[in-house]
């Protein structure tokens, strides 16, 4: 009496993780990506208006 | 001796504060009767419309009633909360209450006094309707007393967030979004308490329900009362 | 402030190598279970990720009433910070304790009393945006961030007795096998060295993305500072 034949079950458990783990970490680093770039941008201006 | 004279004056000068606050409201609607009748109809409605959109024969409606009933009120409930505050402050009433010298939280409780008595003539309006329509005896008093625990529940802490949602963008949209999840315990226990009477349970076997709506009614007021002033500090 | 401080890069590495091992651990080192067959992995993560989104919860909370009493901007950062990790990996055990009913118990969803809760504080998380989103003053907004977050809270654990009770009452059958059966199998000592290794890999997790997370915030209000400077 054999265990139930679930593999494919796991493999799609372990990619939702991979798949939404790496979507936030890729949202954390496009984020900070635009900020360090507006903060440059930002940064310009107010040494122009000095 | 003067120092006990002035603590009882103070407590005393709250409790006028307060109930000026739900006289207030009171009067207003008295003259108007806006409010009540949204309600109202709004209640009657949904009930109606529970009646064709869930078919149901005579035994499953009186399993379904409870859960019907608090559906019904939680709608309804929002109406009033929403348009309760919305008239604070389009109306800049909120802006004069503030410059008055009693505690803030004179305030919440005022509201909380006129929502509740509103929500209240919903219920008593609501209940024989209902009783009349499906033939279901709702007349029974441990249900009263779980109508009234739940109510203040959701009263208590949907006055605080619709003082919250009342001053964002999304108005009126804004309340049922905050104040659903965080409610979801009072219609669990509220459901689950007035099935039981409604099935004739003895308290003992409904006793857990009525406890969880007593401390969640006790936390909620006592954190709104904590933290009322964060919500209406300009 | 710019410059990733060293310790992080560390945390960052070793972050990784944790995550790499509790993977082979779940994956490979573990004994199959016998009823579930290998589905049952999935549960060494679930449970570590709903620990992070627990972990989350608990900092929201904490962060709400540090605002409250002291009003400094850093706390509404921080509660932010643990509400969006919180969100994120709720969401994850959420759907993987989805998937690994599925098989088991022929259903996609459980109105399991940790399942709910954890669906139900989702749902708080996504107001709790949509209320941020809606208010422009960043003091108003951080100040009714803090109140719901509190309100959130003290919420959420009583709504998880309500379910409890609720299931005591009404037990669902699920498909089958009873709600007894749930998550109810042995751990072996392999297992115990998978799911506690990966309980610790995952609290080290938490600790290095909501560091990130926490600078990316602290980046965001420079930001906002600097745009309002130079408008005027």
């Amino acid at each position: 009496m054999g265990a139930p034949e679930t593999t494919n079950y796991m493999i799609a458990g372990y990619a939702v993780f991979v798949v939404i783990f790496s979507i936030f970490i890729a949202s954390l680093a496009m984020r900070w990506n635009r900020l360090k770039k507006d903060q440059q941008t930002l940064q310009e201006l107010e040494k122009e208006n000095e | 001796m003067t120092e006990k004279n002035s603590g009882i004056q103070a407590v005393g000068r709250y409790l006028k504060a307060m109930f000026a606050i739900a006289w207030k409201d009171l009067a207003a609607e008295l003259r108007s009767r806006e409010l009540l009748s949204a309600m109202l109809v709004f209640a009657l409605l949904v009930i109606l419309i529970f009646n064709f959109s869930l078919k149901l024969d005579a035994k499953t409606r009186t399993a379904a009633t409870s859960g019907i009933l608090w559906v019904t009120f939680t709608f309804a409930g929002t109406l009033g909360l929403n348009r309760s505050m919305a008239v604070e402050k389009d109306r800049g009433c909120l802006d004069g209450l503030l410059l008055a010298p009693v505690d803030r939280s004179s305030i919440y409780f005022g509201k909380v006094l006129s929502n509740l008595v509103f929500m209240f003539i919903v219920e008593a309006i609501v209940l024989p309707v209902y009783s009349i329509l499906y033939n279901v005896n709702l007349f029974n008093p441990w249900l009263l007393l779980v109508i009234f625990l739940g109510s203040v529940g959701y009263i208590a802490i949907g006055t605080l967030l619709a003082a919250m949602a009342v001053q964002t963008r999304t108005r009126d949209v804004m309340l049922p979004i905050l104040l659903f999840p965080v409610v979801i315990p009072v219609v669990i226990a509220a459901v689950e308490a007035s099935s039981g009477f409604l099935q004739g349970l003895a308290l003992s076997e409904v006793s857990y329900w009525i406890n969880i709506l007593f401390v969640y009614d006790l936390i909620f007021i006592a954190i709104a009362f904590m933290v009322f002033d964060y919500v209406v500090e300009e | 402030m710019n410059k990733k401080p060293t310790v992080l890069l560390i945390l960052d590495i070793v972050s990784i190598i944790l995550l790499g091992v509790a993977a082979y651990l779940a994956l490979s080192y573990a004994p199959m279970e016998a009823t579930m067959g290998n589905v049952q992995r999935v549960f060494y993560f679930h449970v570590a990720n709903a620990w992070v989104g627990l972990l989350g919860f608990l900092a929201a909370g904490v962060a709400g009433i540090a605002y409250l009493r002291t009003g400094k901007q850093k706390w509404d950062i921080i509660e932010v910070a643990a509400v969006e990790i919180s969100l994120v990996f709720f969401l994850i055990a959420i759907v993987l304790g989805s998937i690994w009913a599925r098989p088991i118990w022929n259903t996609w969803w459980t109105w399991e009393p940790r399942l709910t809760t954890a669906a139900i504080t989702e749902l708080i998380y996504l107001a709790y945006f949509m209320l941020r989103g809606g208010i422009e003053d960043p003091n108003r907004r951080a100040r009714f961030s803090a109140v719901y977050t509190l309100v959130g809270s003290v919420s959420v654990p009583i709504t998880f007795m309500a379910i409890r009770l609720f299931r005591t009452i009404h037990p669902v059958v699920i498909g089958t096998a009873s709600a007894q059966a749930q998550g109810g199998f042995n751990m072996s000592s392999d297992m115990k060295v998978a799911f506690f290794f990966s309980l610790f890999s995952f609290t080290v997790i938490f600790i290095d993305l909501f560091w990130h997370r926490i600078r990316l915030g602290n980046l965001q209000a420079k930001v906002e500072e600097l745009k309002l400077n130079v408008m005027e």
